[in-house]
């Protein structure tokens, strides 16, 4: 199938809105059915994806305003791929273990519009489709949040809305300069990314665009000082809401770092290793420490979040083949970890609606099955080997480490950190001995929320054991993203930085 | 032989996994037995490996599949059944064999009999791993392993609630599973710095690429990579100053601290030195400083174990100070003097805390020696292997820890290395009264436990048979000293006494009997006969330091845990909350109230919006005009 | 002779006295009357302008907005009939319904 992209990005968006026809009490199936199939679609996606090839594949153009050079333009490589699968992934397994019973036509309706938006900026190729649909996403996720949140659910929504919002805005501005720059070199117009990649910048120009695209996207990422509307989205928003947002929203401003600014400005993005570098440590550290303090389950998790984020955008700016490509590996792993975790948090507040730690304790002998696959997820969390964690935070560690070793010691308190928290979380909910009568009655988990958690932990594990079938592509088109960069440099500096592996695949 | 290499290795993962199947449920008998048999048939397959390694003299080397490969790095599964690591397959599999069979009798009566022997399996598996592997990264996944079954295995007793320092130094079970978790995690990351090292300056982690292309490194790099990776090693032998977690640990149960916290998970630091000798070979200066400080953990661990009342804290205090002796002779350059005494010390340390552990069933869980006493009568076997064990432990010819750590004492002087040398001396002196008066005062004098009703008994005649294997070898292993010597120098660098040493060795030798010897002598006279308390020994200074772990533990939850919480609260609420989301805020709330106060404007009144139109136009014209003006 | 200038002058007086009207009047009848003379005061412009240069879209636009004074009198006036008998009053002072 040709058009399997664009299959993939509107068939949701179609079937959402069928949905306002579907009958209330159908719609959680019909949701359900759709999700399935679209996760079908992205593994035939997967299937059908020549892993040798590093270049974009299953490339649609269709032009939309030809004379500014806008084009419908959509693709895949190894970096984009496994994440529209995730994402396909994840609000499938969302959807199925959903526990929502108010306005949940609604809710479908909106999941499945985000499911659209989600994938159709991961597999965009012009910057003014990847702009609409990255801030399309903000419209349902603004909804899930706002409708379906707790208390403080029109805050929470309202900031995460406004504060990514504007952050993206001066991304537009960003790239409106960038198209300007092309029409003034090249005398056409053209919002394709592939045409701006061979655009060789004067430094000043890169940096001012680097720092425009870098607040778009590091709202998004989170990263430190821009992160405080994520705890409060998450502490507000439904189960569902967290489990998207956490697994694949956030990765939309890593995968941005990779998209636009490494292979747009290699020389302004080796400039800002350190600066970035800092935040990023700044993130590990101190949101892992912020993380320890929380007295709310979701919370820990929430800002357990930043501070995994904070590898990633570490392992982004590592400039080598192994960190970038660990990276990637990592978005996919956190996305798969946070969700499930996020997932795990919702079956306890679901039954006992509260997400305080002092409120449970000796939750392992009540719910061995919840307690097992927590964890699991915990131990896939702190980066145990064999699981899917370990492979992206070895390899993130590992590439740093050639950029910086005080850096990659200071970053690799992440292990420790990390198990601080997450143990600390782990010994107060679950060990020691049923201290609250109510929860010596709570049922294990049930067969539909075994069913959205156990691929997860398959996956967790043959990934850990087994990472080969997407780290494979996922390292082909990071060392052809490394090779461009190398040659695009203007500086031997710079090209001394940008570390090429000795085998490249070419882009075809 | 390809297919002995994956029986050993993957008996105890297949035996994890079936016991994990039934981890929910109730006690099942077969369980265990099958646990115990598979277990059982990857020691077998191991010996087999042993003498197929002996015979042709090489290795077997094997590849699983690909595991990471990204960049110019590739990591395989691939395992290598050499000389070191077959000796150390050996000893783990037998050890955990007989372990798994105590533990059908030990855990008896819990009801989460199965899930123990999913996670026991689960860690000989993970031990395997770190032993066999080929690789660094490899050896790192075991390393990680054997760290969470750790964790899993001490917090076994999850339910038991916290309590306060003063009744139970480590809190409880699940908080010292963390403390074990977390110290190992700070070593881990040294280990990961070394493995960095290497990589960036070697291309690989693959064992026999690493050690073949470290003579073309600089000299700071391997000295950078060999203290890396000791780092690593210190955490899991829990070496000064990351040793708290080990006694804390003894809340596991019995079993899990005689197999993981005596035999094999905390020799995996030893075993990493021996492993990566080239290295170490290679950097005379950390290995002096590990044998420094291999040493001195021998006598501070030693010096902790003389006063202390908990029957499995002495034994750890004890195995402590015996990884320092290990250490010692690794740094010192002897390194299958190292391994053997791993070896021997796995078999009678092992054997000696299953010994505890029987006392502990029969005492119903009583730890504090000096409540019990005279129980030879009703514990005659157990007395018998605690009595050999203690014996092989103070270096007691001609049993097993006599040969291994007669011989690293030698080692120390033959390096002339004289201070390590006599301390080490002493601590062979302090280690002979320290095993004795825990004996004697378990076994022997007054029966103190009638006071608390307790009507001991012997453990079942199966777990009793089961021990033999290990007391025997506990007795008869020194005997193998030169034969073991022969197998492993094939691979590991030999090491020789001296003429000089050699013609002392008879005299050095008494000077450590005698030592041992007047340790036993003292702790008969002092607690053969029962215990007499002496209070003002008790209250005095040094008795308190040594009781009170130096106030180390003190010391770390007073300087780092309590203050990493603090900051943590100070980042949350203060940082995080007020400075960085209120820096947001205000900007939000500077945008409202500029809308705010602007909004008195909207008048509503036509005719004022007019007026504000024209004054619009009268600037812009002027704005126009001034514009030219100005160029 | 009267030149283009007069005309302008005459054309630019009269759009002050309307922009006067549409500034202090406070009948929206008044206002009405003041927008008419202001537009009124730009055909004179046009027209003039068209004559002085020869060109006739000058005069051209002037009818276009003659046509559209008369269409928005036209509906501007139902609507101010429409105002008055539901507030019965055309002050705009008194009209301050959409105050912020």
């Amino acid at each position: 199938m040709e058009n399997i992209l664009s299959v993939l990005i509107f068939f949701p968006a179609v079937a959402g809105l069928l949905g306002f026809v579907v009958d209330k009490n159908s719609a959680r199936v019909y949701g359900i059915s759709v999700a399935v199939v679209e996760f079908l679609l992205s593994l035939w996606l997967w299937m059908s994806f020549d892993g040798t090839n590093a270049g974009m594949q299953f490339v649609e153009i269709i032009p939309l305003v030809p004379d500014f050079g806008i084009s419908y333009y959509v693709g895949v490589d190894g970096i984009s791929l496994f994440i529209v699968v995730m994402a396909a992934l994840m609000t499938m397994l969302g959807m199925i273990s959903m526990n929502i019973e108010k306005d949940i036509k609604n809710m479908v309706i909106s999941l499945l519009f985000l499911e659209m938006t989600m994938i159709g900026v991961f597999v965009a190729l012009d910057a003014i489709v990847f702009y609409l649909f990255w801030e399309l996403s903000l419209v349902p996720m603004l909804y899930i949040i706002g409708a379906w949140g707790g208390p403080l659910r029109i805050y929470a929504s309202v900031k995460f809305f406004l504060y990514t919002f504007s952050g993206s805005l001066i991304m537009l501005v960003g790239m409106l300069f960038m198209a300007y720059l092309y029409q003034s070199i090249s005398g056409v117009w053209s919002f394709s990314i592939t045409d701006w990649y061979a655009l060789v910048l004067p430094m000043n120009y890169q940096i001012w665009l680097f720092l425009a695209f870098f607040i778009g996207f590091a709202v998004k990422v989170p990263m430190f000082p821009f992160h405080t509307w994520l705890p409060y989205a998450h502490g507000q928003a439904p189960t569902i809401g967290s489990v998207i947002l956490a697994a694949v929203l956030l990765k939309m401003g890593t995968y941005g770092f990779v998209r636009f600014s490494l292979p747009m400005f290699p020389d302004a993005s080796t400039q800002m290793i350190m600066p970035i570098a800092v935040l990023s440590i700044i993130m590990i550290i101190y949101t892992a420490m912020v993380a320890y303090a929380q007295k709310d389950i979701k919370q820990v998790i929430a800002y357990s979040s930043v501070s995994h984020m904070g590898v990633i955008m570490l392992g982004i700016f590592a400039m080598n083949a192994e960190g970038i490509g660990g990276s990637i590996f990592l978005m996919l792993s956190h996305g798969i970890v946070s969700g499930a975790l996020f997932m795990l948090v919702g079956v306890i507040y679901d039954r006992r609606h509260t997400k305080l730690m002092s409120e449970f304790g000796g939750l392992a002998s009540v719910m061995p099955k919840y307690a097992l696959i927590f964890g699991i997820m915990l131990m896939a969390s702190v980066g145990l080997p064999l699981t899917i964690g370990f492979v992206g935070e070895f390899l993130v560690l590992l590439g740093f480490y050639k950029v910086s070793v005080i850096g990659t010691i200071l970053a690799g308190t992440s292990v420790i950190v990390g198990a601080i928290y997450m143990l600390s979380l782990y010994k107060k909910s679950f060990f020691g001995p049923v201290t609250n009568e109510e929860n010596s009655k709570l049922a294990d988990l049930d067969a539909k929320e075994l069913v959205a958690l156990v691929p997860l932990v398959v996956i967790v594990i043959w990934l850990g054991v087994y990472p080969k079938p997407v780290l494979g592509p996922i390292d082909n088109s990071v060392k052809a993203l490394l090779g461009f960069m190398h040659e695009k440099a203007q500086t031997t500096e710079v090209k001394e930085i940008i570390t090429l592996s000795k085998n490249i695949k070419e882009a075809k | 032989m390809e297919k002995f290499v994956y029986i050993a290795l993957f008996a105890p993962l297949v035996s994890s996994l079936f016991a994990g199947l039934f981890g929910m449920t109730p006690k099942k008998m077969f369980v265990g037995v099958i646990a115990s048999l598979l277990l059982a048939s990857s020691f077998v397959a191991s010996a087999i490996l042993a003498y197929h390694v002996n015979l042709t003299g090489s290795g077997i080397h094997v590849t699983l599949m690909d595991w990471i490969g990204a960049g110019d790095l590739k990591i395989p599964f691939g395992f290598i059944v050499d000389q070191v690591s077959v000796s150390m397959m050996v000893v783990v599999t037998l050890v955990s064999t007989v372990v798994h069979i105590y533990s059908i009798g030990y855990m008896d009566h819990d009801k989460s009999f199965n899930r123990f022997f999913s996670y026991l399996s689960a860690f000989v598996f993970s031990m395997l791993v770190l032993v066999m592997s080929d690789n660094f990264a490899g050896l790192f996944i075991g390393w990680e392993g054997v760290g969470v079954c750790s964790w899993l295995l001490i917090g076994f007793w999850y339910h038991k609630p916290d309590v306060s320092p003063e009744i139970n130094p480590s809190i409880s079970p699940s908080w010292a599973a963390n403390e074990a978790f977390i110290v190992n995690r700070i070593a881990d990351l040294g280990m990961l710095i070394g493995i960095f090292i290497l990589y960036w300056n070697v291309g690989s982690l693959q064992y026999d690429v690493v050690f073949a292309e470290l003579p073309n490194l600089a000299n700071g790099v391997l000295v950078a990579a060999a203290i890396a990776l000791f780092i690593g090693a210190m955490g899991k032998s829990a070496q000064f100053p990351l040793h708290t977690w080990l006694t804390d640990a003894m809340e596991g149960p019995t079993p899990v601290s005689a197999l993981i916290h005596a035999a094999t998970m905390v020799t995996a630091g030893v075993f990493l030195v021996i492993r990566a000798h080239p290295l170490f070979m290679m950097t005379p200066e950390v290995s002096y400083f590990i044998a420094s400080l291999g040493t001195f953990v021998a006598i501070f661990a030693a010096s902790m174990a003389l006063v202390n009342r908990d029957l499995k804290r002495i034994i750890a205090y004890s195995t402590l100070s015996q990884l320092g002796y290990m250490f010692a002779a690794a740094g010192l350059g002897a390194y299958w003097i190292a391994l053997f005494h791993l070896a021997a010390h796995a078999f009678f340390k092992a054997l000696l805390f299953l010994g505890a552990g029987n006392v502990m069933h029969a005492m119903h869980d009583e730890l504090d020696i000096f409540k019990m006493g005279g129980l030879k009568k009703a514990m005659r076997w157990t007395y018998i292997y605690m009595g050999v064990a203690s014996l092989a432990l103070a270096g007691i010819p001609p049993l097993a820890g006599f040969f291994s750590k007669d011989a690293i004492i030698e080692t120390a002087f033959n390096e002339g290395t004289f201070i390590l040398w006599a301390i080490l001396v002493v601590t062979a002196g302090m280690t002979a009264f320290y095993s004795f008066r825990q004996v004697f005062l378990t076994f022997e004098g007054d029966e103190r436990y009638k006071e608390f009703g307790i009507h001991p008994h012997e453990m079942y005649k199966f777990v009793l048979i089961a021990l033999a294997p290990l007391g025997i070898l506990a007795v008869i292993a020194g005997f193998f000293q030169k034969t073991f010597q022969g197998f492993v120098t094939d691979l590991l660098p030999n090491y020789e006494m001296s003429e000089h040493t050699h013609h002392l060795a008879m005299i050095l030798g008494a000077v450590v009997l005698v030592f041992a010897v007047g340790g036993i002598a003292l702790a008969w006279i002092k607690y053969g006969k029962g215990l007499k308390r002496n209070e003002k020994v008790e209250n005095g200074f040094f008795y308190k330091l040594l009781k009170n772990q130096y106030y180390i533990p003190q010391f770390y939850a007073e300087f780092i845990s309590k203050p990493y919480a603090m900051i943590s609260e100070i980042f949350w609420k203060s940082v995080d909350m007020k400075i960085v989301d209120a820096t947001v805020d205000a900007i939000a709330k500077t945008i409202h109230t500029t809308g705010d106060s602007t909004r008195k404007m909207q008048t509503g009144n036509l005719s004022n919006y007019l007026n504000w139109m024209g004054v619009g136009v009268v600037i812009l014209l002027i704005a126009a005009a001034i514009t030219p003006m100005l160029g | 002779m009267i030149g283009l200038n007069h005309y302008l002058i005459l054309s630019g007086l009269l759009f002050s006295i309307g922009l006067v009207g549409v500034l202090r009047r406070k009948n929206l009848l008044m206002l009405f009357f003041a927008t008419e003379v202001m537009l009124n005061a730009a055909n004179i412009a046009f027209a003039a302008a068209s004559h002085f240069y020869g060109d006739l879209t000058g005069q051209m636009f002037a009818f276009f907005i003659v046509a559209v004074a008369a269409s928005e009198v036209a509906v501007g006036l139902g609507l101010l009939i429409v105002l008055y008998k539901k507030q019965g009053t055309l002050d705009l002072d008194d009209l301050a319904t959409m105050k912020g």
